[in-house]
């Protein structure tokens, strides 16, 4: 499965960056899910649980109060200055 | 001459205890100094990426219709001082009390740092210490206050971290944006549009550039005292080999003395 980097962004650091195969979350206009060569956009993240699917098929679980999801061409950028882990 | 050793015991004394302390203060800023570094520059990652994707949306026709990029005639001023928690680290703090005395008159000032909550009587906050949290309420606030028209302009005084000998002064101008003169439309979309993006986005930019601005303050204060504290230490050893080198003197010449005294007395 075809794969890009996600990278979830803090003031503190980076939470997580690293090559998945796709990025759930709820944005301003509902559930979306960021995969492998999506078309360039921004977005306001609502408090959500989010998904990381990573390369090898496993997932892994988290949790934000919010933030912005910037989809770029070459790399998805999450800033939340409180994301964290569930598993 | 016995109350002039008495004195100079006393001083050495006094000079040694001070070498103990200025060499303890500098370990600590020394063990403090390369987390301080990192938080740093991790601070400043952040703020360049949030600014980056701010500088897209400043690019946005629609976008230039939002208050936060509205240039307005009067100029109420808020300004975020960030000083240091301590004193004993050179002329950190009183340069950025410095150049906070150009801007400070008539502006609203948020002090972050004890130093700084001291000088302009603010709610005490720490700069080693500051949260996530505090400087998300803060931006939140100060956005929410900027868009409602309160004030027109938010500026940061802090410090710039050069290099470990070299830490400036600086302001910088937050609020209103302006359109980066790096930045064209791109095309990309924005959800819901491009207004409420902006707005998210300002919020987050306003942390990020608090967020990088306090950590650089704390970086450089470290830095700062580590120099301050090696150069005081420098100077008490050398006042320390100078008074001993007295001491051993007036101890010698009233040796000398008592012995000449008694020799004296004996012949006689």
């Amino acid at each position: 499965m075809n794969t890009f980097n996600l990278k979830i962004s803090s003031p503190d650091g980076n939470i997580f960056d690293d090559a998945v195969c796709g990025f759930s979350v709820r944005g301003a206009e509902g559930d979306l899910a960021v995969l492998a060569g999506h078309i360039p956009f921004v977005t306001t993240v609502m408090p959500c649980d989010c998904t990381i699917e990573l390369d090898d098929g496993s997932k892994r679980r988290g949790h934000t109060e919010g933030g912005l999801l910037d989809v770029g061409s070459e790399e998805v950028t999450f800033f939340s200055w409180n994301f964290e882990w569930k598993d | 001459m016995g109350a002039d050793i008495k004195a100079l015991r006393s001083s050495i004394r006094s000079v040694d205890s001070m070498l103990h302390l200025t060499t303890a203060m500098g370990l600590v800023a020394s063990s403090k100094i390369r987390r301080a570094n990192e938080a740093m520059i991790k601070g400043r990652e952040y703020a360049e990426a949030v600014r980056k994707m701010t500088a897209q949306l400043t690019a946005c026709p629609e976008c230039r219709k939002s208050p936060f990029m509205q240039k307005r005639d009067t100029e109420r001023t808020r300004l975020i001082i960030i000083a240091g928690d301590r004193g004993l680290c050179g002329g950190y703090n009183s340069n950025v009390f410095r150049l906070a005395q150009e801007y400070a008159e008539n502006a609203e000032i948020i002090p972050i740092g004890k130093r700084a909550c001291d000088r302009y009587h603010g709610e005490f906050c720490q700069c080693e210490g500051y949260t996530c949290a505090q400087g998300r309420e803060l931006s939140e606030k100060l956005c929410a206050d900027f868009a409602k028209g309160e004030y027109d302009r938010l500026g940061i005084i802090s410090s710039r971290y050069v290099s470990m000998m070299t830490q400036d002064a600086e302001i910088q101008w937050v609020l209103p944006l302006e359109k980066s003169p790096d930045a064209h439309e791109s095309g990309i979309l924005f959800e819901p549009d491009e207004i409420q993006v902006l707005k998210a986005a300002v919020s987050e930019y306003v942390f990020g550039v608090i967020m990088a601005a306090v950590r650089e303050s704390f970086a450089c204060e470290v830095a700062a005292r580590r120099m301050a504290m090696d150069s005081a230490g420098k100077n008490a050893r050398q006042m320390l080999d100078d008074l001993q080198l007295t001491y051993n003197r007036a101890r010698q010449g009233a040796i000398t003395q008592e012995i000449t005294e008694i020799v004296a007395g004996s012949g006689g």
